[in-house]
């Protein structure tokens, strides 16, 4: 392997390494114990939303409605979880524990991929557009449940997914770490894992080799609407509040986490880790930039130029 | 059978789940007990006004002496008589006043104090200032952020209802008045050229 084909492998780490380097030396506050649980914490949720996008990228596909749907997901859970289900025709209350709203949550963020899955698959729609579509279903459906108004006071239990510690370590971080760890396992050491791949490399060969594409596509878009259920789950939680305006622009981040991790958009070519990296990236930057005090609208500007760097190193090394 | 008994565990485990997820009561049962936890804010602001603000007004401080002390040590002055109830910049002050009325504007009443300027609010009354002022109302009194908020609220409505109106009876040009108030400053961005004093209470002197 030549020096260079061993730098284009480790890009991502490099940039992250540098990037550690440049803001500890602008920074004293940025190397402690505290920032860097602050960091991960924070990070989470982006890591949890970018690993269900990512499968979704490996099939060649994109999904905006991850934003969305972590809000309804959050509202949903903290709706149940607070006020449960009153049929008035029936006298009957319909009341949630904890495992219960935080399944019916999980239900409706599958659910919601599961639909853009089929839509994607059974009308041939791209789904660019069809998660669009979802993503305004999605946050039209969190108005209405929430009339607008936050879900709060969800109970200690309920917090400690967002908040709480175990073993020394933020819960969040287990969770995603969790997730990880199952996904990589999923997409490197399964058959679905490989079809996952074959589909985003060659369509038409995968279909040909016998692979049931839709089935793969509609349940890859479920795992990722399921993800971004999780997230919505511990957004809400960390807030002790579901938000009805939770996850805007969180399918942005999660876009830029899987392209700066060096997964191609076009499809086929891409790792779970290296989209970890890539979320790890942009939770440091955003943390850097804070810390240096820079204007949140340079903020933008310098996360949208990462992003664009990236995504032309990426292009050129899968030209050469 | 290897596929009836993966068919039975499965079920068992979804029973378990449900069973452990959901739970049914009559809606009746529900709605009087939520009844019973609902607390009535404007009968708990009347009472906390009465019986808590009326009665700690020997505590606020004397507008001028305030003012003098923020401009000699903001930070110690803060930290000795502000009360606030969350971690930004605003805080409350509870003072006591006795001046008279320069003008009397649309919204606020100009206020003369030993030659020092204030302005008194007659029309917009809101925000936390008097229920956090005296310092004497915590967050864990309350279930929930809505109630303490509505008292905040309540309390708001007593002074436009009771306070404003005998305030702007009184107060003709050239009046003398004597009254407790509620101020709020920003630590950071302290601006003590536009100081402007909710009413809590009228006093005599």
């Amino acid at each position: 392997m030549s020096f260079r084909s061993k730098i284009t492998q480790f890009q991502s780490l490099i940039a992250l390494f540098i990037l550690c380097v440049l803001i500890s030396l602008l920074s004293d506050k940025f190397l402690t114990v505290n920032n860097g649980w602050n960091v991960l914490r924070q990070i989470s949720v982006n890591i949890v939303i970018s690993v269900g996008m990512t499968l979704v990228v490996l099939t060649a596909g994109i999904d905006l409605s991850v934003g969305s749907v972590l809000a309804l997901s959050g509202a949903i859970t903290a709706g149940l979880l607070k006020n449960g289900i009153s049929i008035p025709s029936l006298n009957l209350f319909i009341g949630f524990s904890l495992l219960g709203a935080i399944l019916a949550g999980l239900i409706i963020g599958s659910l919601s991929g599961f639909f853009s899955g089929f839509t994607i698959t059974r009308f041939k729609i791209p789904p660019f557009v069809a998660t669009l579509a979802m993503l305004t279903i999605a946050r039209g459906l969190t108005m209405l449940y929430t009339e607008g108004f936050p879900i709060s006071e969800l109970g200690e239990n309920f917090a400690f997914f967002g908040t709480g510690w175990f073993l020394g370590i933020p819960v969040p971080v287990w969770i995603s770490g969790l997730v990880i760890l199952i996904t990589v396992l999923m997409t490197q050491k399964t058959r679905l894992g490989r079809y996952i791949y074959a589909i985003g490399g060659n369509e038409n060969a995968a279909r040909l080799s016998g692979i049931n594409i839709n089935k793969v596509k509609i349940f890859v878009y479920s795992v990722a609407g399921m993800l971004a259920a999780i997230g919505g789950i511990l957004v809400t939680s960390r807030l002790d509040s579901a938000q009805p305006n939770a996850g805007i622009s969180y399918e942005l981040d999660a876009i830029a986490a899987v392209v700066i991790g060096g997964t191609s958009l076009s499809g086929g070519k891409g790792t779970i880790m290296g989209t970890v990296l890539g979320a790890i990236i942009i939770g440091v930057l955003n943390n850097g930039l804070v810390l240096l005090d820079v204007s949140p609208f340079w903020q933008q500007v310098v996360k949208g130029m990462v992003i664009l760097v990236a995504v032309i190193i990426d292009k050129q090394n899968s030209e050469k | 059978m290897n596929k009836l008994l993966k068919n039975g565990l499965g079920l068992l485990i979804l029973g378990v789940v449900a069973y452990n997820s959901v739970y049914f009561k009559k809606l009746d049962e529900v709605k009087k007990g939520n009844s019973k936890n609902t607390l009535d804010t404007k009968v708990y602001a009347n009472s906390f006004y009465q019986e808590k603000i009326l009665t700690n007004t020997d505590k606020a401080i004397a507008i001028n002496k305030l003012t003098d002390k923020l401009k000699a040590n903001p930070d110690e002055t803060f930290k000795q008589y502000a009360h606030s109830l969350g971690i930004g910049n605003i805080r409350y002050f509870l003072v006591k006043a006795t001046g008279k009325i320069t003008k009397i504007n649309e919204n606020t009443l100009d206020f003369d104090v030993d030659g020092k300027p204030y302005s008194i609010a007659t029309e917009f009354i809101f925000g936390n200032a008097v229920r956090d002022a005296s310092g004497i109302i915590t967050m864990t009194t309350f279930e929930n952020t809505m109630d303490f908020n509505n008292v905040s609220a309540e309390l708001n409505e007593i002074i436009r209802n009771r306070v404003v109106p005998d305030l702007k009876k009184k107060a003709t040009l050239g009046s003398q008045i004597s009254l407790i108030g509620a101020v709020e400053l920003n630590h950071k961005h302290l601006k003590l050229n536009e100081i402007e004093i909710v009413p809590v209470f009228l006093s005599d002197k």
